[in-house]
């Protein structure tokens, strides 16, 4: 009708009695019309991933939900300035856009946000420390997590100083650190360029393992990279259970989950 | 946005509508006429006999006039106490003792002690959530067997209360502790659960009760043991009703032939979205006719007439095997978590004057000295007596650890563990091996745990 629906879901958690009108229909109508029809820069934006104290139902990642409805894209943006560049592009994006925003970054990423008007390519990565030793690659709160597992990994506090958890051969080890950005059409050729350079990958985030957005992109990485690859893709995910509020800090991985994934990846 | 006529908004105090004084304000803010409430029109009956649709009840008629209410007047309440707990000219009181008006208003009582307990300690870090409604609650659950099954949304523990789900239950679950057995610390607080108590597990997302709810009084039809027997009820508030389950689950209970009670709670808000944008017709109420379902609307801060309700609406679905609707009207005098500041979208004033001229516990405790079965003395020992219990539970129940850590890995699935399960058990079990004794992040959340984390191993 010529018009741009911007919706908010007031949690991800909560998308699901919409998932019919998104999968069935937004992702589905320009090509069940031919071209003819379409729901044009429909924007869904909706607060994702663990805040802390949200339980099974403020707390969850669903874009690999998503992942199968071709015609659909998602983003998900790591702090302000991503935010305001990613979602005006995906407004004006044609195709209908899921924004998933993590909410614990809300008041906890701060940064000085251009008042003028711009956007961010979709379905480009940001290398945000280029490395050659291992790619690392998240999306939201975890790309957090997977700063201070760098420094974890390059300097580590008393308690970690051992061979056996993080080994001196692997400290000067220069990690590549990537955010994904858009999850629904994923940068193949940016994450391939990445891996075929570093020749190691590890995947981080708060979703479950199985069937989530590390699977998607593993499978591919091993079938381009295949004779590159050093070591398996090592996926460092939330466990294939809900999300139990008491046991949150066990189940979101933390920086000690994800450098020990690094070691384990670089000593292979 | 145009000062609303005082009239205007006394009048619809007065009447218990809590809609009305939502859409007075929404009108005037809109700079629109506030002195009539729209009211619908119903069909009118042909008055020339042409006979019948073919295979049909409609009656055939020749004027074209559409219709948007079922009845010419909004829906009316029903109500036994007024303003001030005394019974109405014309109301009947139904039947109660002493024995039984004293629990109704100390169960009353004891949701706004815990409130208060567990809203402060909220603000300090550590819980949630806000109840009141306490005449629609008790009343309902009062009216019920406490073998009827409940489905709640998630301000229903009142009814667990009810029932005798003990303080130290109440705490468990809102603390998380080991104690917790209705969710081993899986849940947010107030997301109770107990087969014992025939209430079943409460879960975040709105509505998804109401289909359930229709599946339950199905079965309890059709089990021998307790048809006739049990009920099914369910509670929802005005915001849920707004939600796809709900036509669901209206649909399969009318279909189905349920004896299901839908029990909505119309408080005026859902969340911040006051009942006047919710929706355009007249309440909660007026949905049920289009379902062929009997439905009343009462008002939900006069327990006595919420008892006398739902013990009808009881009788009716066990003895027909039907669903029956009832609409609540109340006030939501809290904001709606811990997490909402309501003042940001009311005013203050209205929050104060409904504390004033509608208060479900002050109406009951009126009927009860007007029975000379209450005094101040009573209301003081009661007072004491229940703070000290809920302090008292609360302290203990604070020092308490929380489940065994190996408790994030089961209840996923019954019977055999997948292999994905089993090895993140093990990944997780190795991890905390590794350096959960050195990393203190991890060395401290796991003494937080019965056994500290050491059943993983």
């Amino acid at each position: 009708m010529g018009h741009t629906a911007i919706a908010e879901i007031q949690f991800s958690d909560y998308i699901y009695p919409a998932f019919d009108q998104i999968v069935n229909e937004a992702a589905k109508i320009r090509y069940r019309s031919g071209g003819q029809f379409n729901v044009g820069g429909l924007t869904i934006r909706t607060p994702s991933m663990a805040v802390g104290h949200g339980g099974l139902y403020h707390s969850q990642s669903p874009e690999g939900f998503f992942l199968a409805a071709s015609g659909l894209k998602v983003v998900i943006p790591r702090s302000p300035i991503q935010a305001k560049g990613l979602l005006l592009a995906s407004i004006r994006d044609p195709n209908p856009v899921i924004f998933m925003e993590p909410k614990i970054l809300y008041r906890s990423s701060v940064e000085q946000v251009p008042v003028s008007d711009y956007t961010l390519p979709l379905s480009k990565i940001e290398t945000l420390i280029p490395g050659s030793d291992l790619t690392l690659l998240s999306y939201g709160t975890p790309l957090y997590t997977c700063e201070t597992a760098l420094s974890l990994l390059s300097s580590p506090p008393p308690e970690l100083d051992n061979e056996k958890m993080i080994p001196k051969g692997v400290r000067s080890a220069k990690v590549e650190l990537i955010d994904l950005r858009t999850i629904l059409p994923w940068d193949m050729e940016g994450v391939i360029e990445s891996v075929n350079r570093t020749g190691r990958l590890v995947i981080v985030h708060e979703a479950g393992k199985m069937g989530g957005v590390g699977a998607e992109i593993a499978a591919e990485v091993q079938k381009r990279c295949f004779l590159r690859l050093e070591a398996p893709v090592k996926r460092v995910c939330g466990w294939d259970t809900p999300v139990g509020l008491q046991y949150e800090k066990f189940y979101i991985p933390d920086a000690v989950r994800v450098v020990d994934a690094l070691v384990e990846t670089l000593k292979f | 946005m145009q000062t609303i006529p005082l009239k205007c908004v006394k009048r619809s105090i007065a009447s218990g509508c809590v809609w009305r004084a939502s859409i007075a304000r929404y009108t005037a803010s809109k700079g629109l006429k506030t002195s009539a409430i729209a009211l619908g029109t119903a069909p009118k009956h042909p008055t020339v006999d042409h006979g019948y649709l073919p295979n049909s009840p409609s009656p055939i008629t020749t004027n074209l006039e559409f219709f948007d209410a079922v009845s010419d007047k909004t829906i009316p309440a029903y109500r036994v106490l007024d303003g001030n707990g005394e019974v109405l000219d014309g109301a009947t009181v139904p039947e109660i003792d002493e024995a039984l008006a004293r629990k109704i208003y100390e169960t009353m009582c004891m949701l706004p002690t815990l409130d208060n307990v567990l809203y402060n300690v909220q603000r300090q870090g550590k819980i949630s959530f806000y109840h009141g409604e306490e005449a629609a609650i008790i009343g309902s659950a009062a009216g019920l067997e406490n073998t009827d099954e409940v489905l709640g949304q998630y301000r229903e523990m009142g009814v667990l209360l009810w029932r005798g789900f003990p303080l130290q239950s109440v705490m468990g679950q809102c603390l998380g502790n080991e104690e917790d057995s209705g969710t081993k610390g899986r849940q947010m607080p107030v997301h109770f659960g107990s087969p014992a108590h025939h209430f079943h597990t409460i879960s975040s997302p709105l509505a998804t009760q109401i289909p359930q709810a229709a599946g339950v009084g199905y079965a309890l039809k059709r089990d021998p043991a307790r048809r006739g027997k049990n009920c099914a009820v369910v509670y929802f508030g005005d915001g849920a009703a707004s939600e796809g389950d709900f036509h669901a689950g209206m649909l399969l209970g009318s279909v189905l032939e349920s004896p299901t009670i839908f029990f909505c709670r119309n408080n005026g808000f859902a969340i911040s979205t006051p009942a006047a944008e919710q929706y355009a017709g007249d309440g909660i109420a007026s949905r049920g006719a289009g379902y062929g379902v009997k439905t009343i609307r009462v008002d939900g801060n006069d327990a006595l007439a919420v008892l006398a309700v739902m013990r009808e609406a009881r009788k009716y679905a066990l003895a027909e095997s039907k669903p029956v609707l009832i609409e609540a009207t109340t006030y939501r005098v809290g904001h709606h978590s811990t997490s909402d500041d309501s003042f940001a979208y009311r005013p203050r004033s209205e929050v104060e004057n409904w504390k004033k001229t509608d208060n479900p516990i002050w109406r009951m405790r009126r009927f009860l000295e007007g029975r000379k079965w209450w005094d101040e003395a009573a209301e003081q020992e009661m007072k004491e007596r229940m703070k000290k219990a809920v302090m008292s539970e609360f302290r203990r129940a604070e020092g308490l650890k929380r489940h065994p850590l190996g408790e994030l890995f089961t209840d996923v699935y019954a019977g055999e563990v997948p292999w994905n399960l089993k090895e993140q058990r093990e990944e997780l079990a190795g991890l905390l091996k590794k350096y959960g004794d050195v990393w203190e992040p991890w060395r401290k959340e796991r003494e937080r745990f019965k056994g500290n984390g050491s059943d993983l191993q």
